[in-house]
């Protein structure tokens, strides 16, 4: 028994300190697949509930969504369960190409390179082009996979205070002696369900001669007319050159992430990302997943305008009802508490009124700034919206947040 | 798009050194499921062959396997496909946690915490267990994911010389001072096949009061006589901390991988590893599937035991055959060519006997070593690898290199 009680001991009192402050991260245990109605236990061994998910990334409603079940299940068929290799040994199959090629026209791009999530892109994808030469410019509230990329990466770094296009500015002038310049955004920031200002920063890029990278993992598939992110949104396609994102929120939501820009990038990553080169290949039933998804939004935006309404009527009656959420049109809808007490106590509320949703707070978000982040679904009826606004009418009454 | 001619001109150029210095990888386009005979495009364009894989992790023959494809259609109809979330927010299902004990049970430790993939399990821990007070001591030949983890994380690195017990040692002695020292190996090194000597790293680890930390990657499932791991074949179950293991290679092949080990330490990854926190959940259809792998071979060991056979076989065949193999007796079975081109030509050569394999060189091992790592899988029949083994013959018979010694075959082709 090599680890000792000092060990233990020290990692128990971490534990403690995490469960004393509040911080600590309780799982729910869902029994059905995910959708807007689901079966979960919680606080454990307590009797299952059916609550109405508020929580998922599943924006489209594809996560169980029977068409992508069939394809997942004849992807299982023909094309087996696992590859058991990375993709430059023996772990690519014909449907792999066939993906890349499918979502580098969804997008819009020249070409697409997969990985098994969006987080392993976002750690390849900065260390395989950047040296130290170069310098990495970074909006401060980037995801954390990002922010792991670039700790791997040589180049200089500079953050740059959140969507403010004068501090990016600043920094593109403070770099001009490096070779190369990156400027790196979240397309949608996912706690506050904002977008970058993308028509700006492709301006600002443009001047100052940087290229530019979006992760649309919380834009692919619904923002946008078409659904193809926040590059179309901003009428800005073909002034992005590098875009990473994820099947694994609205494409379906199991696993899986791409890049895609110009080939030559593309080109570059598959000899030298190293998440792409050790790790597994995503497996067949995701990619057959994966392709019969881009299918169907390429086919109609029945969906993304689905979700659009939803979202819309979801933020006017919440709003109507007197809560303050942070401006907007995304699906991502904070419900501003301030509170990390009040937030908490809420959602556990929320809960027992069938609403399931989770409260963040500092970390997570800046201190005074707790909420509860609300996510509308394209899965989600009228009347499920309805039902969540009024539970948050009731419990908000209970805490004195709306009279 | 500042993506102008610069830009362009730069990276199309490190895309010609690397071709250039004969280091471009290639993919090859796979037809079929994973499986011992496999339908392969190659090169691109051209019509489709028949081939033996040689080179899957695709250990027990489980990848395709009828009753995984089963399970795993039970699991999308139960559970759905996706979750869209990642674990803590709405991302774990009963069968998480149900897989998560199963795999504590089988590989004998206290608890388990699921990742995305074992590269993410590996990029995630060490970070979560060590700071900058602590000490990690590293094999040389530990693999890339877990040098990137240890890159992510503000502990002192040491690394000793591969598998010598005594630069391990030294490395211990030297960081006597420090609060908290992890030795981290791989279990089986996969570029080599050799197997880590986990009964002297734990004694040492005793003896100095450090914890041990295995990637099992290249075990879990097959080495050790129930196939539970290193720690099993090296009668070390108890004594090994930390276990980082994968659902990519052997168990089914498709995806996740995993913590497993001292309760503490998964406590803490799933409070603080980037990886669980900020990746999605591993979807329903990959657990119900590793459900019943687990439950497969905790019930029978009968694949592992053909695997062995197998492998026994085939280096008994190979070596009579005169082809230079690492001596060892795991299923990756590395034919030593020494020079990068021969290594690639060979490789190429067999392709047209049928046989699928791939040349490694520099950087993936060192300059001067490269070689075709042949793997073997369960899913192998004999006159499967009776047929490789002819075709290593006939293919080693052109190039002249068969009962050489590595001197002679560098005298021929360099190195």
């Amino acid at each position: 028994m090599a680890v000792h009680e000092k060990v233990k001991e020290f990692y128990r009192n971490e534990l403690v300190e995490l469960q004393n402050a509040d911080l600590y991260k309780e799982e729910r245990t869902i029994f059905t697949p995910q959708g807007a109605d689901i079966t979960v236990e919680y606080p454990a061994n307590s009797k299952p509930r059916e609550v109405l998910n508020f929580c998922a990334n599943n924006y489209l409603g594809l996560s169980s969504h029977p068409s992508i079940i069939a394809a997942a299940q004849k992807g299982l068929e023909e094309r087996g369960y696992g590859m058991s290799s990375v993709r430059f040994i023996c772990g690519t199959q014909d449907q792999h190409k066939e993906l890349e090629g499918k979502v580098s026209r969804f997008l819009g791009l020249e070409d697409t390179i997969l990985y098994s999530s969006c987080f392993d892109a976002n750690g390849g994808i900065f260390e395989a082009l950047l040296g130290e030469e170069d310098a990495l410019i970074s909006d401060e509230l980037n995801h954390a996979s990002i922010i792991d990329g670039i700790r791997l990466c040589k180049a200089e770094r500079h953050r740059y205070k959140h969507s403010d296009m004068k501090d990016l500015k600043h920094h593109l002038e403070q770099t001009q002696n490096k070779r190369f310049r990156m400027v790196v955004t979240d397309g949608v920031f996912s706690m506050d369900g904002v977008l970058a200002k993308l028509d700006e920063i492709c301006d600002l890029v443009e001047e100052y001669d940087a290229i530019l990278v979006v992760d649309d993992s919380h834009a692919t598939g619904f923002i946008g007319k078409t659904g193809r992110g926040t590059h179309e949104h901003f009428d800005v396609m073909g002034r992005v050159d590098i875009m990473t994102t994820t099947f694994g929120k609205a494409l379906g939501g199991a696993s899986g992430g791409c890049i895609s820009g110009s080939k030559v990038f593309i080109d570059l990553l598959r000899q030298r990302s190293r998440p792409y080169l050790f790790s597994n290949t995503v497996s067949p039933v995701v990619v057959a997943g994966t392709i019969r998804a881009l299918e169907l939004i390429g086919a109609s935006t029945s969906l993304r305008d689905t979700l659009e309404e939803n979202a819309k009527y979801f933020r006017r009656r919440i709003s109507e009802a007197g809560f303050e959420i942070k401006p907007g049109f995304h699906p991502i809808v904070p419900v501003m508490l301030h509170d990390a007490g009040v937030v908490q106590n809420m959602a556990r509320d929320l809960y027992f009124e069938g609403i399931y949703v989770i409260g963040f707070f500092y970390p997570v978000v800046p201190r005074g700034q707790a909420r509860i982040r609300v996510q509308i679904s394209a899965a989600h009826e009228k009347h499920h919206i309805d039902h969540a606004v009024e539970a948050f009418t009731k419990v908000g009454k209970k805490y004195g947040v709306v009279k | 798009m500042a993506y102008n001619e610069k830009t362009k001109s730069h990276y199309d150029n490190e895309l010609k050194c690397i071709r250039g210095a004969g280091l471009f990888k290639e993919e090859r386009y796979i037809e079929s499921p994973q499986a011992a005979s496999i339908k392969v495009e190659y090169p691109a364009g051209a019509p489709t062959k028949d081939v033996l894989n040689f080179c899957a992790n695709n250990y027990l023959g489980l990848s395709s396997h009828p009753e995984v494809i089963a399970a795993a259609h039970r699991g999308l109809d139960e559970r759905g496909y996706g979750m869209s979330s990642v674990r803590f927010i709405c991302g774990t299902q009963d069968i998480h946690r149900e897989l998560e004990n199963k795999l504590s049970e089988f590989l004998g430790v206290e608890d388990t915490i699921l990742f995305p993939s074992c590269m993410e399990a590996n990029a995630g821990l060490f970070e979560v267990m060590l700071d900058k007070d602590d000490a990690m001591i590293a094999d040389r030949l530990v693999h890339a994911s877990i040098v990137d983890g240890m890159r992510l994380c503000k502990a002192q690195l040491y690394n000793y010389k591969h598998s010598d017990m005594a630069h391990l040692e030294e490395k211990l002695q030297e960081t006597q001072n420090c609060r908290f020292r992890l030795i981290i190996t791989d279990g089986v090194f996969s570029m080599d096949g050799d197997i880590a000597k986990l009964d002297v790293i734990c004694d040492l680890a005793e003896q100095y009061n450090a914890m041990v930390m295995v990637d099992d990657s290249h075990a879990t499932g097959f080495i050790g006589k129930r196939g539970k791991g290193t720690h099993e074949h090296c009668g070390v179950i108890d004594k090994v901390d930390v276990i980082t293991t994968t659902l990519g290679k052997a168990l089914g092949g498709a995806a996740g991988g995993c913590v497993s080990g001292r309760k503490e330490i998964v406590a803490m990854c799933r409070q603080r590893a980037r990886p669980y926190l900020f990746s999605n959940a591993v979807p329903p259809v990959v657990i119900a599937a590793a459900i019943k792998i687990i439950d497969l071979i905790s019930a029978s060991t009968e694949r592992r035991d053909k695997l062995e056979w197998n492998t026994n076989y085939y280096r008994e065949k190979m070596v009579r055959a005169g082809l230079d193999i690492k001596k060892g007796e795991s299923p990756i079975v590395p034919v030593m060519l020494y020079n990068a081109k021969l290594a690639q030509d060979v490789a190429r050569d067999l392709y047209d006997e049928g046989i699928y394999v791939v040349g490694f060189f520099f950087p993936v091992v060192p300059q001067g070593q490269a070689r075709i790592r042949t793997q073997i899988s369960a899913d192998h029949e004999r006159e499967h690898l009776d047929k490789a083994v002819a075709a290593f013959t006939k293919v080693g018979e052109k190039y002249k290199i068969l009962g050489k010694k590595k001197e002679e075959v560098i005298a021929m082709y360099g190195a």
